[in-house]
Parts: C-alpha cells; sequence; structure tokens
C-alpha cells in the first residue's frame, strides 16, 4: 500500500470521523479539488451528496433540473481518485463495479471521460448543463466552482 | 440464434434505425456511439464425477477435471444517442448457451425513450430483471462474488424478453424509487430443450436509501412451454383413452405433467447494503408452475468486508423443492405401465432439484478495471440438486467446488 493510498484512507477516516465534507485544514498536503460547472448555471453550490449522486448514475439532474453531462479525468488520474474518495466515500474500483453495474444493465453511460484538466474546462465552459472536476489550482474565469474538497 | 428470424428481426431493426439516426447526430458534433464490455476468463472443477457442476442450463459442466466452459465469457455493448430523448442500445454475448455452444447470442437489442428525466419507455429485447442482479448477473466484474448464487439464480433459465417495459423514478424522502412495468415474450434453451414464455407480464421495484441500503420486491407471470419431445410422448401415453379404464390417475398424471401454456410466475424480494468497507446481499425468490416444472424456494445471504483491494466474502444459500407439482402413483401391473411410471419418475427426478450451499470466497481488485476472485464451495444435494446426471444417476452426495477467473469490463 502506498503512502499516498495511506494518506487518502486516513483523510477520509477523518473526515467522517469530524463529520464533516469541507475544510479539513489538517488534509493542507493534498492538492484541493474544485466541483465545476459553466459560469452561466443557475447552480450557486452543491453539496458533496448532490455531486456523488450524479457521479455515481444514482441520478442524472442538476439542482437547476437540467440533465447533467459530467465529464471524469482519465482513470488513474490523482485527481480523480482524491475526487471520487472524498466527495463519494468510494474507492476507484468501487465506482468503475457501480458503474458497470449501471451501464450492463442499460440504465446509464458513465460521464465522458476528458484527457486534461484543460479540456474539462473547454468542455465546462461550452455546455451550460456540463459539470466536472478539476485540482482547484488550475480554475479561472470560465468556470464556476460550485464545490471544493481538500 | 436463439429464436425464431421474425422475432429476431424486430429488435435488430429497431436498433439499427436508432444508430443511423445517431450517425445523423454524430456528424453534428456530439459523441454518439459509446462501447463497452465485459468478459470473465474462469476456471472451475468439483470432487464429484457423478454429477457436474454447471449453470443456468448448460449441458456441459465441471467434474473432477478442470473446465473452463461454465464460467468464462465474453460481453460486447454499443449504446448510440440519436438525441437527448432517444437511444438504441445492442448487447451481445458470447458463453456457453443451453444448446452446449459458444455461439454469440443477441441478448439486447433496444431502443429506449427517456420521456422526461423521472419516466423511461424501452422496445425491443431487454433483460428480464426477475432477480436483484439480472441484468448484470454475467457481469463478473460488477458483482462480488465468482458468480451469482445458485440456488437462487439457476430457477430461471431465461435472462431477456422480448417485449417492451416503462420505468418510473421518483424521490420519496431520502429515497430513490424505480418501479418498472415490463411485458413480452422469450424463450431459451435449457440443455437442449426449447422452453418458451409467452404473455409474460411482470413488475419490478427497487428503493435505494442514503446509507447504502437498497429494497426490492419483483414479481413476473407468464404461461410457458416445454417443447420437449420425451414429455409431449410420455404425456400422450399417460393420457391413452384405454388407460382410463384401469385408473383415471393416469390421465390426471399426464395433466399435472403437460407444460403446454401453463401459467408460471417468480416472485423475489431482496436487500443489499452497501456502505464503508461492509457488504451484505439477500434474496428470497419463489417459483411457481402448473406444470412438470417444480415449484421452488430459493434465497442467499452473503457478507463480505472490503480490506482495502481484497473483500473476502461468505454465502450461505438453499434451494428446496416446496411442490413437485405431480405425483407418480399410477398403478404398474404390466412391464409396458412399469416403464411408463419409470419414465415419470426420471421426469420428476430431473425437478427434485433440492440442494444447499455453503460458499468463501475472495475478491482481489488487482488492476484498475480487473478483479481476481477464488470461491470454495459445499454443495449438499439432497438427491441430484442443480447438478447434471445421467440418466438413471440421481443421487450425487456432497460436493466441492472449485473455482478462479479473472474479471474485465472496458
Amino acid at each position: 500500500m502506498s503512502i499516498k493510498h495511506l494518506i487518502s484512507l486516513n483523510a477520509r477516516a477523518l473526515r467522517l470521523a469530524l463529520g464533516v465534507t469541507l475544510g479539513v485544514s489538517a488534509l493542507a498536503a493534498q492538492a484541493q479539488v474544485a466541483v465545476i460547472v459553466n459560469s452561466k448555471s443557475p447552480t450557486a453550490s452543491m453539496t458533496a451528496d448532490q455531486v456523488a449522486t450524479i457521479f455515481l448514475g444514482k441520478s442524472n439532474v442538476l439542482p437547476s433540473g437540467a440533465a447533467a453531462a459530467a465529464t471524469d479525468l482519465p482513470d488513474g488520474s490523482a485527481v480523480r481518485d482524491q475526487f471520487y474518495s472524498k466527495v463519494t466515500g468510494k474507492q476507484g474500483p468501487q465506482v468503475k463495479a457501480a458503474w458497470s453495474r449501471l451501464v450492463f444493465s442499460g440504465k446509464a453511460t458513465p460521464p465522458k471521460e476528458l484527457a486534461s484538466a484543460a479540456e474539462v474546462k473547454k468542455f465546462v465552459a461550452a455546455n451550460p448543463d456540463a459539470i466536472g472536476y478539476i485540482e482547484k489550482s488550475a480554475v479561472d474565469g470560465s468556470v464556476k466552482v460550485v464545490l471544493s474538497v481538500d | 440464434m436463439r429464436i425464431g428470424t421474425s422475432v429476431f428481426l424486430t429488435p435488430v431493426a429497431l436498433a439499427l434505425i436508432t444508430l443511423a439516426g445517431a450517425a445523423q447526430a454524430q456528424t453534428a458534433g456530439d459523441s454518439a456511439f459509446s462501447f463497452s464490455g465485459f468478459g470473465t476468463l474462469g476456471l472451475v472443477k468439483s470432487s464429484s464425477d457423478t454429477g457436474k457442476y454447471a449453470l443456468y442450463s448448460q449441458p456441459r459442466g465441471a467434474d473432477t477435471s478442470v473446465t473452463g466452459e461454465v464460467d468464462s465469457k465474453l460481453g460486447l455493448q454499443v449504446t448510440a444517442r440519436a438525441n437527448a430523448m432517444f437511444s438504441g442500445t445492442v448487447q451481445v454475448l458470447t458463453k456457453q448457451d443451453g444448446k452446449g455452444k459458444f455461439t454469440p447470442g443477441l441478448e439486447w437489442a433496444f431502443v429506449k425513450a427517456q420521456v422526461s428525466p423521472n419516466l423511461a419507455l424501452r422496445l425491443g429485447r431487454m433483460g428480464g430483471p426477475f432477480f436483484a442482479v439480472s441484468d448484470f448477473r454475467d457481469v463478473g466484474y460488477a458483482n462480488t462474488w465468482l458468480r451469482p448464487p445458485q440456488d437462487v439464480y439457476g430457477q430461471v433459465p431465461v435472462s431477456h424478453i422480448d417485449g417492451a417495459d416503462a420505468s418510473f423514478q421518483t424521490t420519496l424522502g431520502s429515497a430513490t424509487v424505480t418501479a418498472q412495468l415490463y411485458g413480452g415474450k422469450s424463450s431459451s434453451y435449457v440443455t437442449g430443450v426449447k422452453i418458451e414464455l409467452d404473455k409474460v407480464l411482470g413488475v419490478n421495484a427497487t428503493a435505494e436509501f442514503d446509507g447504502g441500503v437498497t429494497l426490492r420486491f419483483g414479481h413476473v407471470n407468464s404461461k410457458l412451454t416445454a417443447h420437449s419431445t420425451t414429455l409431449a410422448t410420455i404425456v400422450g401415453a399417460l393420457r391413452n383413452p384405454q388407460l382410463a379404464a384401469f385408473s383415471p390417475r393416469f390421465a390426471a398424471l399426464g395433466n399435472e405433467l403437460d407444460g403446454t401454456d401453463k401459467t408460471a410466475t417468480f416472485t423475489g424480494i431482496g436487500a443489499s447494503y452497501d456502505q464503508g468497507d461492509w457488504l451484505a446481499n439477500f434474496e428470497y425468490t419463489q417459483r411457481r408452475t402448473d406444470s412438470y416444472v417444480s415449484d421452488t424456494n430459493g434465497w442467499y445471504v452473503t457478507l463480505g468486508h472490503r480490506f482495502g483491494k481484497f473483500t473476502p466474502y461468505l454465502t450461505l444459500s438453499k434451494l428446496k423443492v416446496a411442490d413437485a407439482n405431480a405425483v407418480n402413483d399410477i398403478p404398474a401391473p404390466t412391464p409396458q405401465l412399469a416403464g411408463l411410471k419409470g419414465a415419470v419418475n426420471l421426469v420428476l427426478a430431473g425437478q427434485a432439484t433440492d440442494q444447499k450451499t455453503t460458499g468463501v470466497g475472495l475478491r482481489w481488485d488487482a488492476y484498475r478495471n480487473i478483479a481476481i476472485k477464488a470461491q470454495y464451495e459445499r454443495i449438499q444435494p439432497k438427491t441430484q440438486g442443480l447438478f447434471l446426471v445421467p440418466v438413471n444417476g440421481t443421487v450425487v452426495g456432497n460436493v466441492n467446488v472449485y473455482s478462479i477467473a479473472v474479471d474485465t469490463v472496458f
């Protein structure tokens, strides 16, 4: 088990123990992840549960009522692992198993996978119902942050 | 192909029309096609040479020599999106089928209309939602077990229906509730015998709660026909008017065994828990028919715990014959009638599937999209259980089954 994995597990345990989703400053060692939507979206902020619902395929509806166009970073990227671990409380294989249950029952298609934070930003900026996540340091004025996770 | 050409053409035509529409949408710049697939490479052996271990309706199974024919499979799926409302999905599944062949079979071919965020309609060939994990029971990666518990999943050989369904999803308090109504018909081969289900009408409801708990209820009605010449010969002999003079039981037994357009139902409840490191699954199911196919009750309970990439699990399950549906009490004063009585006994023996199973296994999430599993089961059949036995070989005894598998999704 890698150090990074241990840190990520500890972070999750700590988050659960504290019962908070945001603002755990003890985890400053890891980059922050920002959940982003189109800058014209009526949605100002979202809870981790709302975001998890979309990224685990339980619902495809944004708070605005529109059908979400969700995007993923590549399988294996550190930001992706951190996003799912923090926001959904599930590790990579659990997320993949959950999506394969949906895909192979014809119920949903997984988020569109894009190669980099720049591509995610480009997609989100161009699509009014898009939702994605990138490292917070990559956020710029083309998109709107609705949730930050440490 | 498992079904007649006319039935086959309908869903394929529908799917092709959608694919064509989606191709047009694709020129508008949106990615319209999504490809995905799943596969399992599995090896299994058992401690018994008297009964072979096989799944669902396979005519070839495992004995004391290792076979890859029971669990190995490959599924390929393509979904084409014409626009926000319409999509089409085709899934081709290759595994050992009810004829013992690895012929690629058209598992799904449906068009879907997402009428609103809450309501979806489908038309064509789709998975029959008879169990909690019906649709993805062949997707090893999606499940904790190496394969779904056969004491429950071995009761219904049919996996898809040709028809239509409507799914309604809503939020009730903290629960996401989905109700599905479906109808149509289906057919399949069970160890070489064609089984047809007509006038299929069913409901499937699930409620997913915060905290990782999911509850399920399902019920389906149908008319069952078994295209078995052996059975038809036996039933015909029992209904011979000359035998009515000996005893009214001959014709009565013929009616009890008859497998033509007979009512068959399947009902199930289920519960699952998956949160943090613990997972648990439970299903209880009842099969009922008005034919030689026995009435059965099947249940299982699974408990597992994640330790990082490793998930050990324990499954207990039982399949019980609630009613044989036929009583072989005909008199046999002559060698010919004794032969007839013996033939009836063979039919009934094949339906005496009582067995119970204790299984332990380990899932190892070895790589991003690869899970490696090992599973040991101790199966205790009352007579032959779900094992494949040669004619007149009806008692199997306790059997150990050893399996390993590599599952992937892509």
